[in-house]
C-alpha cells in the first residue's frame, strides 16, 4: 500500500516526478473526461498494489497546460511512465487494468 | 411524450431496452425510450437460439414487435440519440441530439456495445498522436489546427460542431448521415466541411498524424482525426454520471443482481454489462431493470 494517488501540476512536476527517487506513473486527465473517470478505479487499485515501489500521480490538464504540451499529449487519458526523469513508455485511452499492470511492471 | 417528468428513461431500444420498457410501463410507470432500432446489433441478425422460437426469426421483426408491445403499455419512444446526461437532485436529465431535454426519476442504460475503431492502416500506430476517439476529451489539444471527424451518426455530427470552437478547419467524413433534421440544419449552417459518400482508407503520418487518405482518392491534410462512430459511448455518457466500470476491461458497467449500478436510480442491462452478448441475457436483465426502476421511481415519487 502506497501513499495514494498524488496530484501534480506544472509547478511541482519536476520535483515530484522527474527528480523522484522512484519510477512514476502519471495519469494526464481532466474532471469532465468520461474515459478518464472510468480508469480511475483501476489506477487506484494498482496504487494499492505497487504504490511502495512506484509513485502514482495524476496531472489535471486544465490546470497545468505546460506539462502536457511538453510531452506532446493530444488525448486524455494518457498515462506516461517515467524513470530517472525520462519517459519509459506510455499508453493512451481507457485501457484494461491488465494493460496498465504490464506497463507498471516495466520498471519493477 | 410532452410531460415534464418521467419515472423511467431508457437509453437504447434493443432487446434489453424494450423488455425494460415493457415491464416498467406495465407497472404503470411513465416510460420514455431513446434510440434508433436499426442500430441495435439485433436489427440485422437472425436468431436461432432464443427460447420458444423454433425457427430462425428476424431481429428486425422482433424489435418492431417489441416496440409495438411497449407502446401498447404506453411507453413513449424518441428516435434520437442522447448526447448528454446529468444527475442532479435525485433526477436524471438527458439532452437529445436535436437539443431537447428530458427529465426522469430513474435511468436504465441499454446502450449495447459498438465498435469504436476504424481498423485502417496508421490508426493504431497514431493513437494519442493525432488519432482520438473522444471529441469532448481532446478537442482542446487541437486549437488552431486542422482536423477531420469520421462517423455517420450523432456523435460525429455533434463532435464536428464542437470542434469548430477549437480547430481552424473541421472536416466531417461520412458515408451517409443518420441524424435528426434539427441536427442536420445546425451542421449545414455551420462551417463544418462535409465530405459525403466516402470513408477513411488510411491515416497518414510518421510521428504524428499528417493527413488522411479517403476511399474516393482524396487526401486531406489534417493534424488530427476524431473517430466518432455511432452514438456517444457508454464510457462518455455513463462515466460522466460517476458509474463504475469493471476495472479489468474498463468496457462494461458494473451491476448487482437488481441491475443497479453504484449510482442510486441508475440501472444497466444488456450487452453493456458484459458477455454473453445474447438476446436471452439482454431481455432477462431488461426485465429486472424495468421492474426495479419502476419501483424505485414510485418510492421516490411518494417521498
Amino acid at each position: 500500500m502506497g501513499q495514494g494517488v498524488l496530484d501534480v501540476d506544472d509547478n511541482n512536476f519536476e520535483s515530484e516526478i522527474l527528480k523522484a527517487d522512484k519510477p512514476a506513473l502519471v495519469d494526464f486527465w481532466a474532471p469532465w473526461c468520461g474515459p478518464c473517470k472510468a480508469i480511475g478505479p483501476a489506477i487506484k487499485e494498482l496504487e494499492e498494489t505497487y504504490g511502495n515501489s512506484i509513485v502514482f500521480a495524476r496531472c489535471n490538464v486544465d490546470n497545468s497546460p505546460n506539462t502536457p504540451t511538453q510531452y506532446s499529449i493530444r488525448a486524455i487519458p494518457t498515462l506516461i511512465l517515467f524513470q530517472d526523469g525520462k519517459v519509459v513508455d506510455q499508453v493512451v485511452g481507457a485501457v484494461p487494468k491488465s494493460h496498465l499492470e504490464e506497463l507498471v511492471k516495466k520498471v519493477l | 411524450m410532452h410531460q415534464d417528468l418521467y419515472d423511467v428513461a431508457i437509453i437504447g431500444c434493443g432487446p434489453a431496452g424494450l423488455q425494460a420498457a415493457i415491464h416498467a410501463a406495465s407497472k404503470k410507470a411513465e416510460v420514455i425510450v431513446f434510440g434508433r432500432a436499426r442500430k441495435s446489433g439485433l436489427y440485422k441478425a437472425h436468431i436461432a437460439n432464443f427460447c420458444c422460437y423454433e425457427r430462425p426469426i428476424s431481429g428486425k421483426d422482433l424489435l418492431q414487435a417489441g416496440r409495438k408491445q411497449a407502446e401498447s403499455f404506453d411507453a413513449a419512444f424518441v428516435e434520437e440519440d442522447v448526447i448528454e446526461t446529468k444527475n442532479e437532485n435525485n433526477l436524471f436529465s438527458l439532452v437529445t441530439e436535436s437539443g431537447n431535454t428530458f427529465t426522469s426519476r430513474t435511468l436504465i442504460l441499454c446502450l449495447g456495445v459498438t465498435r469504436k475503431k476504424l481498423r485502417v492502416k496508421g490508426e493504431k500506430e497514431l493513437v494519442g498522436r493525432g488519432v482520438s476517439y473522444c471529441v469532448d476529451c481532446d478537442a482542446n489539444f487541437y486549437r488552431g489546427l486542422d482536423v477531420a471527424v469520421v462517423g455517420n451518426e450523432s456523435a460525429a455530427a455533434i463532435g464536428a460542431v464542437t470542434l469548430l470552437s477549437y480547430a481552424k478547419t473541421v472536416y466531417l467524413i461520412c458515408r451517409e448521415l443518420t441524424i435528426t433534421d434539427t441536427l442536420y440544419e445546425k451542421l449545414k449552417n455551420s462551417n463544418v466541411k462535409i465530405i459525403k459518400d466516402t470513408w477513411v482508407k488510411e491515416v497518414i503520418g510518421t510521428n504524428e498524424v499528417e493527413g488522411v487518405l479517403l476511399k474516393n482518392g482524396e487526401a486531406l491534410k489534417v493534424n488530427g482525426i476524431f473517430v466518432e462512430r455511432g452514438a456517444k459511448s457508454a464510457l462518455e455518457l455513463a462515466a460522466n454520471l460517476g458509474v463504475l466500470f469493471d476495472t479489468e476491461t474498463v468496457s462494461f458497467i458494473e451491476i448487482n443482481k437488481k441491475q443497479e449500478t453504484n449510482i442510486p436510480g441508475l440501472y444497466a442491462a444488456g450487452d453493456i454489462t458484459g458477455q454473453p452478448w445474447q438476446i436471452a441475457k439482454a431481455v432477462g436483465e431488461g426485465c429486472v431493470a424495468g421492474i426495479e426502476a419502476a419501483e424505485y421511481a414510485k418510492k421516490l415519487a411518494g417521498d
